[in-house]
């Protein structure tokens, strides 16, 4: 074992044993770190799955342009050519206005019997435009809406800008939340994590004065309590992804209804592993910036 | 380890030492005597970084001590063991880990530490305590825990602050035996102590303070170190 190593276990054995000896302040760390944990993960959940949602409707997100009534063949085909080559689509389509009744016809049902009465066809033939994956955005159908706006032949354009505008704001509103409060609870777990930290190192005043008069460097001395501010921040962010999957899988089937109204057909996910990972090292990283605010302002003359 | 016209003054205007020069060679065993307040604790302090002087200059092992920086002051005392007189023992570890303290500090790994600690506890016949708490050792237990911790990690310097000062005769010559082997061994060896009768059996070179000032620096009978 290298000279680090061995000064790593020294330190984690030390850091361990510090835990052992302050285990109610310690426990009241992990559980403040572990309810900022849960709360922004609870964030962190919904606006994952809203944006998963999203994604999903995404795939159908696609803009129709109806033609003018009096454009013609050549004109629906050199246009539907010029849409092909805007940056961002992946496929045009050309539907007719025989198809477009055809279409209506199979929508309506057993209501195609009004259709008889009709001397002229009433639908205008339309392109239908496909964003490319990269593209599936409100930005992005902004963009093809403007550059199919206005060509000459093309009388009207919808597409689901406003609906995405509007739901992307949303999951921004929700996204802002769980950032502000995960802000203000985060500062309130670290202001614990930093006074618990303070408390074992004033109770471990007699070891640290022996040991910086036996020769340990200030890394030495820190390291155990930067370990056990980590450690804190571990099982804090551990206990809360736990919390999570557990309430996540508990109580999902008591909301599937509601959820199916806003989440449409997707199915809700929970984290990912490498999600999950990210809200632990959240709460190491805590922990271990507790720690080192409690050592430096103890450091402080 | 040189001292130049060294000083020391916790109040201003009283001082702990003042104007004391002296000169400590490698493998030399000094005693320092006095009655308590000569100043013989403050200068160890000094000689360890644990004061810096209010006057003069110490060369402790090629560095001048006072001068030294916060990060330059840990790897000198790593060099220099010191007995304590109050002990400076942690009361909730064991005596092997007080002993192995001193070695997990060069980031020695746990398998070249323990062999150490038993072999040198064994040494201070303390090897049956190694799993014992401080409290529950007698005085002179402890104190051979402080020496143990001292020496295992064979220093170059050797401060001995009333080493055996809870020991029965018997032991405090078993100790004392100990403590003058490791000069024998290169270290510099200074022992503050009130007991005479050890400074004359030894008949070592002996520095007396009194008031803060050497009085009296006699060096040891026929030159030996």
């Amino acid at each position: 074992m290298t000279r680090n190593g061995a000064r790593l276990v020294t330190a984690l054995r030390s850091a361990l044993r510090g835990l052992q000896g302050s285990a109610i302040t310690s426990a009241v760390a992990v559980v403040t770190i572990g309810s900022t944990l849960v709360l922004v993960g609870a964030f962190a959940l919904v606006v994952t799955n809203m944006e998963g949602m999203l994604q999903r409707f995404g795939d159908a997100l696609s803009i129709t342009a109806f033609f003018a009534p009096d454009a013609t063949d050549e004109v629906q085909q050199r246009i539907a050519a010029t849409a092909a080559t805007i940056e961002g689509v992946e496929s045009v389509r050309l539907v007719t206005k025989a198809e477009a009744l055809e279409r209506f016809r199979r929508g309506v049902g057993r209501g195609a019997a009004l259709l008889e009465g009709l001397n002229e066809n009433p639908l205008p033939a339309s392109l239908e435009v496909t964003l490319a994956p990269a593209h599936r955005s409100a930005e992005g159908l902004a963009r093809v809406a403007g550059s199919l706006d206005g060509l000459p032949g093309l009388a009207e354009l919808h597409s689901g800008q406003g609906w995405v505008e509007g739901y992307l704001r949303a999951v921004n509103l929700v996204r802002g939340i769980g950032w502000g409060l995960g802000l203000v609870l985060g500062l309130a777990a670290l202001l614990i994590v930093a006074n618990t930290i303070r408390l074992a190192v004033l109770s471990r005043r007699d070891e640290l004065e022996i040991l910086s008069l036996v020769g340990a460097s200030r890394s030495f001395v820190n390291l155990p309590f930067l370990l056990e501010g980590l450690l804190q921040g571990l099982f804090g962010g551990g206990v809360a992804l736990l919390l999570l999957y557990t309430v996540f899988r508990l109580a999902l089937p008591g909301f599937e209804f509601g959820l199916e109204l806003v989440l449409g057909g997707v199915q809700p996910r929970f984290f990912h592993f490498a999600e999950g990972a990210w809200l632990v090292a959240g709460g190491a990283a805590l922990g271990l910036f507790g720690a080192g605010a409690a050592l430096v302002s103890e450091s402080r003359p | 380890m040189q001292l130049y016209h060294v000083s020391k003054a916790y109040n201003e205007g009283q001082f702990a030492l003042q104007d004391v020069s002296l000169e400590f060679g490698r493998g030399e065993f000094v005693f320092l005597t006095g009655p308590s307040g000569a100043g013989k604790t403050t200068l160890m302090k000094l000689i360890f970084a644990a004061e810096r002087p209010t006057e003069g200059q110490i060369v402790v092992l090629g560095r001048n001590a006072p001068r030294l920086g916060a990060s330059a002051i840990p790897p000198l005392r790593r060099r220099i063991g010191v007995v304590f007189q109050d002990f400076k023992l942690l009361p909730n570890r064991s005596v092997e880990d007080n002993v192995a303290m001193a070695l997990e500090v060069f980031g020695a790994p746990r398998a070249e530490i323990r062999p150490k600690v038993f072999k040198i506890l064994k040494q201070l016949g303390l090897a049956h305590r190694r799993d014992h708490h401080p409290l529950s050792l007698s005085g002179g237990e402890q104190q051979r825990v402080a020496i143990a911790r001292a020496l295992v990690k064979e220093p170059d310097i050797l401060l001995a602050d009333e080493p055996t000062g809870n020991l029965d005769p018997d032991l405090t010559l078993e100790i004392m035996d100990l403590i003058a082997s490791t000069a024998t061994r290169g270290t510099t060896v200074v022992v503050a102590t009130h007991d005479l009768g050890i400074v004359d059996r030894y008949g070592k070179r002996s520095v007396r303070l009194e008031g803060g000032r050497v009085v009296e620096d006699a060096p040891a009978p026929g030159g030996a170190a």
